[in-house]
């Protein structure tokens, strides 16, 4: 996949997270599986989804709050991850796309106080309508064009830290697996208090817990 | 006044969709809010009042976007109706924190992690990734656009008086329930990442299974995560430094 072609789907998923829709095809378990269908290896950027979104599972668009950026995070991981099949790629992949995940999340912020210089004054007597319309526009345009930045951006630094690095990634695959599977945990822990914490939900998070546990051991 | 026609109810609807797109940190929602309802304003109003009806819609303006659409809808039956402009600001002043704090805690804090759970659980046991994202995606979305079109509709027929559908509607007790489910995938999202054969599911990391230390470093993590929350761990800037760590030691000569 080109860079300009991941700079686009990367435009287009950033709108969707905050802009316009909010479908939530920018979650990392979609755009991972998207973008990993288009750079060639559906499965590897599917892969790269999943852990991100294990990661991000704990960052959510509330209200003015800065969180790290998923859909430019994944494109970045997801493309990268489908590019380079070596083991250590798709740690370096997802390591990276988190950093840009955080520097999409300051841009955000960077984008939004331009926002408050292009949005309509309502201290003026009156306000035309085309001149609302023009600043919103305007505003969603800088939203894609940002999230295109910094996905290209990120696609190109993570390409060059892959082909240097990956083959010198000293962990093998199930360690590899287990690093990744400790960053994950952080995230489970945290979600479960933000859904009422261990004492209140005890019962159920591990009930739940021995399913998934039963449900490993058994599958074929 | 004249009932608002079937073409600006519905373009109003449609552009409640961009409603976050120009937010910011002076106006918040208001730029948007003004910019989805700009048809029904067109309607209602021509010349000067129109300025000024833009001008009043574009100040300061906060909720959740699922839900912002049922301040869009009031604001546009109260401006069709002719309403005292004071009226409609002190509404909207008094309605955008019930539907910011009702709208993090329902979809924000439960229906989006819990539909996402959904869809990990399903890939973690077997299901192909398409199938994975439809079970996050088809749910999700048929609650998101559930709520909004409820949220629309109540505003529309309501409008001044909506607060007390919103508060029938219950949310919060929603919430609740909805997150108990959240708790329960989460249990066995955990239970399947500590015990699953990773060549079973992840195809990428195949490889055996884990070594009992990333399992004991694992529940390590998950009690620190536990305990301190968001505030201990900013997953992404987390990573990035364990990132540049690792990059470093690998570079290492």
């Amino acid at each position: 996949m080109t860079i300009l072609g991941a700079s686009l789907l990367g435009g287009a998923l950033a709108l969707d997270a905050t802009s316009v829709g909010q479908l939530m095809v920018s979650r990392p378990l979609v755009a991972g599986l998207i973008a990993g269908s288009l750079a060639g290896d559906p499965r590897a950027g599917f892969m790269a989804g999943v852990i991100l979104e294990i990661y991000l599972l704990v960052a959510f668009p509330v209200g003015g709050a800065r969180f790290p950026e998923g859909a430019t995070a994944t494109v970045v991981a997801a493309v990268t991850a489908a590019t380079y099949p070596e083991p250590g790629s798709l740690a370096l992949a997802v390591g990276l796309g988190l950093v840009w995940g955080q520097l999409g999340g300051w841009s955000i912020s960077a984008m939004r106080t331009l926002n408050g210089l292009i949005a309509p004054d309502p201290v003026r007597p009156a306000v035309p309508p085309a001149r609302v319309v023009s600043a919103h526009l305007l505003a969603v345009l800088l939203d894609f064009v940002r999230g295109a930045l910094m996905t290209g951006s990120g696609v190109w630094f993570a390409r060059l830290a892959v082909e240097r690095l990956a083959g010198r990634w000293p962990l093998g695959l199930p360690d590899t697996t287990g690093l990744l599977l400790v960053g994950a945990a952080v995230s489970v822990g945290i979600l479960l208090q933000s859904f009422g914490g261990f004492r209140r939900r005890r019962v159920l998070f591990v009930t739940g817990l021995a399913l998934g546990m039963l449900g490993g051991v058994l599958l074929p | 006044m004249s009932p608002l026609s079937r073409a600006s109810r519905l373009s109003a609807f449609l552009l409640s969709f961009t409603i976050q797109g120009s937010w910011n940190y002076r106006t918040m929602l208001g730029g948007g809010f003004g910019f989805a309802l700009l048809p029904v304003l067109r309607q209602v109003f021509a010349g000067p009042k129109l300025m000024d009806a833009v001008r009043r819609h574009v100040e300061h303006f906060n909720a959740h976007p699922y839900l912002a659409g049922l301040a869009l809808g009031a604001a546009a039956k109260l401006e069709s109706e002719g309403s005292d402009p004071e009226v409609v600001r002190r509404f909207k002043l008094a309605i955008k924190g019930p539907l910011g704090g009702l709208g993090d805690a329902l979809v924000w804090a439960a229906w989006l992690p819990t539909t996402v759970l959904l869809g990990l659980v399903a890939y973690l046991v077997g299901a192909a990734p398409w199938l994975a994202v439809a079970l996050f995606l088809v749910p999700y979305n048929l609650g998101h656009l559930t709520l909004r079109m409820w949220g629309f509709r109540a505003g529309l027929t309501w409008g001044h008086d909506v607060a007390h559908v919103l508060r029938d509607a219950a949310l919060g007790h929603r919430a609740e329930w909805v997150s108990r489910a959240g708790v329960l995938l989460l249990g066995v999202l955990a239970g399947l990442l500590l015990t699953i054969d990773p060549a079973r599911a992840m195809v990428a990391l195949r490889g055996g299974a884990l070594e009992p230390l990333w399992i004991v470093l694992s529940a390590g993590a998950f009690a620190l995560g536990l305990l301190g929350g968001a505030r201990a761990w900013r997953p992404a800037a987390m990573v990035a430094v364990g990132t540049v760590v690792s990059i470093l030691t690998v570079a290492a000569p």
